[in-house]
């Protein structure tokens, strides 16, 4: 009586154990179906811009600059990645997926936004081109990320398209080949629209000496304590 | 996952399981409730208040025995003043001088509590010894709920009674209230298991026999009150709780009483488990060998154990926040209002563990306090969870090292 007591105890806990381990679990895959279903979204937005884009040759640029394209969704979708990255680990082959997935939305967004700049003359957008590693090879990648979110967050209109330097995609690659960006030089590295890389962490105020054109970007409602 | 976190989910399984082991316990044997019902008989009684510089309570505590529901002519109160330098061999005195036929008082060099109790023993006559700290107050029927609890069972041998904080006032009085209410849970269940660990001094009693058979108090590191335990445990003498037998003891007010009274706990039990290792996992003695022994000395561990691991995280998430605000240059700023999404908590399995090991508390606490029949209020939740996880490590830490230093902490 009392060993199946013992015993009626340890399953119990085990069970308990099991639960906390399969809710945590439903959650997580929640998270990932979650991120799918935004970078659906985003494909399609990206797909029927670009398909506008053909259809009318060229732009209502007044409405396009009044309408940032896809910043917003593509910086919650980030924050998401972030987090499903977090939880499940940099090597887990579905965060993997949706990263590379991920890239593939910014290049285009990122070509897209070039190519209605070029059209319109009155879109300028300020744009970074971010390139991490969370491989442990970049100490400082986690504070440029902490600069580059404040910043996108105090300068809605900036730009900030992120890549993992590390992440095995040839688009990517050929973005990395095509920006200079020498890993040898090390990490963080990223370039200011069409300008060379930079090297290395820059804090907020080195950041903003080094883009004067935030100045001419309107500031979000930010509150500081 | 990391070793730590590792070691943290271990930690949690053994609080977990030795929880729902107690919660088991609890649903197989339920406390029945009090009962108007006297005794058959009434055999005689002596209550030996043990005093080192106790002016302040021990009138009150002596007033608490005068006021017992039990014959006069069964009872007798033998103060014993281990040596104070303050007013209260004059206070004992006077009490003995007004009752003589119910007080003895007497005086000795300073020497320890246990000192003080085996005098008490010696010129004593009760059939039943009890013991009660000069900071504590019997209920008026503690004794008679006793009584009634040794006439259920001709073989148990001692009784703790259900031990409650004093008009707890202070937030840290608070907390101990909590804590204490926790405790009355656990002893119950103990005593569901045979697994007694301790006759604390407030109120515990003994049939003169217990003396006789395992001899008399001993230093035991100043932990008197859980070697005896494990010492009757070790010669198969039952030990039960009388869950209707109430007393009320004041607890330390300041951070620094406290770590001291605990420090001197949990040396003592690390010291006494060493003493008696070979009941460790000893099926001879039962529960208490079983499990409680075990489980007592790997909570000890395993809290101290999680306790550096929070502090360490904590400390590091604080220096990690400082380095990177003044690296990065960001001002302080309120989080973004998205971060609020469910998406972005935490809901990894540790967090569900953790709230159930908490939900089980709780529940221990709750059914404690339906056993002393009192109802904590919520204030003293509030101060218990506030600050329990920040003093207790304190004192498993300083007890630890203490240990390993092999340094004796003081009894007062």
């Amino acid at each position: 009586m009392q060993g199946q007591k013992y015993l009626l105890a340890f399953v119990i806990t085990a069970a308990i154990f099991a639960t906390a381990f399969y809710i945590a679990g439903r959650l997580d895959a929640r998270r990932i179906a979650d991120i799918r279903v935004a970078q659906e979204q985003v494909s399609v937005d990206i797909l029927s811009l670009e398909t506008q884009f053909d259809l009318l040759g060229s732009l209502d640029c007044l409405t396009l600059s009044d309408n940032p394209v896809l910043s917003e969704e593509l910086n919650s979708l980030a924050n998401r990645l972030s987090i499903a990255e977090q939880n499940l680990g940099n090597d887990n082959a579905e965060v993997v997926l949706l990263k590379k997935k991920y890239s593939l939305l910014e290049i285009k967004d990122y070509l897209l936004m070039r190519e209605i700049s070029q059209k319109c003359t009155k879109f300028k957008p300020i744009y970074i081109l971010y390139f991490y590693s969370n491989n442990g090879d970049c100490p400082d990648c986690r504070r440029m990320g902490d600069v580059l979110t404040y910043l996108r967050q105090t300068y809605p209109g900036l730009r900030v398209y992120s890549f993992d330097y590390r992440l095995d995609l040839s688009a990517l690659n050929t973005l990395i080949t095509l920006r200079k960006i020498d890993n040898e030089k090390g990490l963080p590295a990223f370039a200011v629209n069409n300008g060379r890389p930079i090297y290395g962490f820059k804090n907020l105020q080195e950041m903003e000496t080094l883009i004067p054109e935030l100045k001419t970007l309107a500031t979000s409602t930010t509150e500081t304590l | 996952m990391d070793i730590g976190a590792l070691g943290l989910y271990m930690c949690l399984f053994i609080a977990l399981y030795f929880e729902v082991f107690l919660l088991i316990s609890f649903i197989e044997h339920a406390p029945s409730k009090k009962e108007d019902a006297l005794p058959r008989h009434y055999p005689s009684v002596s209550i030996l208040v043990p005093c080192f510089n106790e002016e302040k309570t021990l009138a009150h505590t002596v007033e608490s025995l005068l006021a017992l529901q039990y014959p006069q002519d069964k009872l007798q109160i033998v103060v014993i003043d281990d040596g104070s330098r303050d007013a209260t061999q004059a206070i004992g005195r006077d009490y003995a001088h007004r009752y003589p036929e119910s007080i003895l008082f007497l005086q000795k060099k300073n020497g320890g509590k246990y000192t003080a109790l085996n005098l008490g023993i010696e010129h004593s006559h009760g059939e039943i010894v009890g013991c009660l700290d000069a900071d504590s107050f019997a209920a008026k029927d503690a004794l008679i709920e006793a009584v009634k609890r040794f006439e259920s069972d001709e073989n148990i041998m001692a009784i703790t009674p259900v031990m409650q904080v004093y008009k707890p006032r202070t937030a840290l009085e608070r907390m101990q209230s909590v804590e204490y209410t926790f405790g009355i849970f656990y002893k119950k269940m103990f005593d569901n298991l045979s697994a007694i660990n301790v006759l604390p001094g407030p109120f515990s009693l003994y049939k003169r026999e217990v003396f006789k058979q395992i001899g008399p108090f001993r230093h035991a590191h100043n932990a008197e009150d859980m070697e005896i335990a494990f010492r009757m445990h070790s010669h198969g003498l039952r030990i039960v709780n009388a869950h209707t037998s109430f007393v009320y003891t004041t607890v330390p007010n300041t951070l620094r009483t406290l770590l001291r009274q605990r420090i001197r706990w949990s040396q003592g039990f690390l010291r006494n488990a060493r003493d008696y290792k070979h009941m460790f996992f000893n099926p001879r003695f039962g529960n208490f060998g079983m499990l409680i022994l075990p489980f007592a000395l790997t909570g000890f561990f395993a809290g101290t154990y999680t306790a550096l691991y929070a502090a360490y995280h904590l400390l590091s998430l604080v220096s990690s926040r400082v380095t990177d605000t003044t690296a990065t240059g960001i001002p302080p700023h309120l989080p973004d209002p998205a971060a609020l999404n469910w998406f972005y908590i935490n809901t990894d399995m540790m967090l569900f563990i953790v709230l159930v090991v908490l939900c089980l508390t709780v529940v221990s606490i709750i059914l404690g306090s339906r056993i002393a029949q009192t109802r904590l209020p919520l204030k003293s939740f509030v101060a218990y969870f506030a600050l329990f996880g920040f003093i207790a490590p304190l004192w498993l830490l300083r007890s630890l090292w203490g240990a390993l230093l092999a340094r004796e902490s003081a009894w007062r």
